[in-house]
């Protein structure tokens, strides 16, 4: 029993389908770690449980829409366990994928309107209420608004995205 | 004199064949590796390559600056949302969405069966204060005006043992007990008896077993 053990702990632990692992503040307070140096210790550990988990491909990491660290397989042993969860549903994956672009422009927050012109598809709505069943999006259907919860955060790798999107963006420009 | 092993011209020829397909628009330097180049001059650098290799590392050097050029271009890039609408805009079939997001994927590992309350019981136990990193103090420097001297008694041993003797020759014969009796200072009373022990095996005091007693 020690650090890690716990950190193990934290990071895999699932409280609900939408938080999953833990953020600094929690693994700082459960590990008791604190102190001008707080930052430091607190790196150095997540640095070492990465090399120890590594050979078992594992990886350990960060969603930035819900600032909390948690462990993951590895990209290619993902692919392994077939993580994509819309395997065979392209069109939920690209109403997703749009409403993640809006949200991005409109600080977390869309307007399903928005999300339907640039569809241009029918049964948007449907995909939207469908992709809040799945725990990705919260509808306010008064408001005709549309946001993220964290989920897509931890299934998908945002920032590989959004540099294949940049580099696709690139290649249509030139 | 030992074989030197030199790459530089296999790796100058590398080197070369990137830029020639970064040129041509074949690649981008983004999707090349450059650390194996790297790796390579490291591992096989020796005294006997090092006019050349140092050559070689600055045309690899220039490689990787290139890199940077293009990751901050990317950089850019990414930072135009905008780009990102309009690449929406331009109405992607929903298989190419689905393409894009592919490889991107995770599978967050869960562990659900652990034991919580033996972790909690476990990290309460762990919860202990830490001193780390201990932080290091300097030690504030006392200015001391007198020279330090070792303290070393100011009679010898052997005169402070005669002292002794002197003071209680008269005494004797006596118990044992009469010599330390009616002194309260643990210290001199150890002392005392260090001295009598000596006396004792230079012979200048007896003492019978039977009844206790010293004698001369």
């Amino acid at each position: 029993m020690n650090e890690f053990t716990i950190l193990m702990h934290l990071l895999s632990n699932k409280t609900n389908k939408i938080q999953i692992g833990a953020s600094k503040e929690e693994i700082l307070k459960a590990l008791n770690i604190h102190g001008k140096n707080e930052s430091v210790y607190f790196q150095d550990l997540i640095t070492h449980l990465s090399s120890y988990i590594e050979p078992l491909g594992l990886q350990i990491r960060f969603n930035p829409l819900s600032s909390r660290w948690y462990m993951a397989f590895e990209m290619q042993t993902s692919d392994f366990f077939s993580a994509n969860p819309f395997e065979g549903k392209p069109r939920l994956a690209a109403t997703l994928f749009c409403t993640l672009i809006y949200c991005l422009k409109n600080l977390g927050i869309a307007k399903i309107q928005d999300i339907k012109e640039i569809r241009k598809k029918k049964h948007i709505i449907e995909d939207l209420k469908d992709l809040r069943k799945m725990g990705y999006l919260q509808l306010d259907d008064k408001l005709g608004k549309v946001s993220l919860t964290p989920l897509i955060g931890y299934q998908l790798d945002l920032n590989k995205l959004f540099i294949k999107l940049a580099l696709k963006v690139k290649d249509q420009e030139s | 004199m030992g074989e030197y092993k030199d790459f530089s011209e296999e790796i100058n020829r590398k080197i070369e064949e990137i830029q020639t397909k970064v040129i041509t628009g074949e690649v981008t330097l983004l999707d090349v590796e450059l650390f194996p180049i790297f790796e390579n001059l490291k591992d096989s650098l020796n005294t006997g390559n090092l006019n050349r290799y140092s050559i070689t590392y600055k045309n690899a050097s220039q490689l990787l600056i290139q890199k940077f050029e293009e990751l901050k271009i990317l950089i850019n890039n990414i930072d135009r949302k905008e780009g990102f609408l309009k690449f929406l805009k331009s109405n992607p079939e929903d298989s190419e969405i689905y393409q894009l997001l592919n490889d991107c994927w995770i599978k967050p590992f869960n562990i659900e069966s652990l034991s919580l309350d033996f972790l909690e019981y476990s990290r309460d136990k762990l919860s202990v204060k830490r001193g780390y990193p201990t932080s290091i103090e300097h030690i504030e420097k006392v200015e001391v005006k007198d020279t330090f001297l070792l303290e070393v008694p100011e009679q010898k041993f052997t005169e402070k043992m005669l002292n002794f003797y002197n003071n209680i020759k008269n005494k004797l014969p006596c118990s044992f007990d009469e010599i330390f009796e009616g002194d309260q200072n643990q210290i001199r009373i150890y002392e005392n008896f260090v001295y009598l022990l000596h006396l004792l095996q230079l012979g200048k005091i007896n003492y019978q077993k039977e009844t206790n007693f010293l004698y001369i």
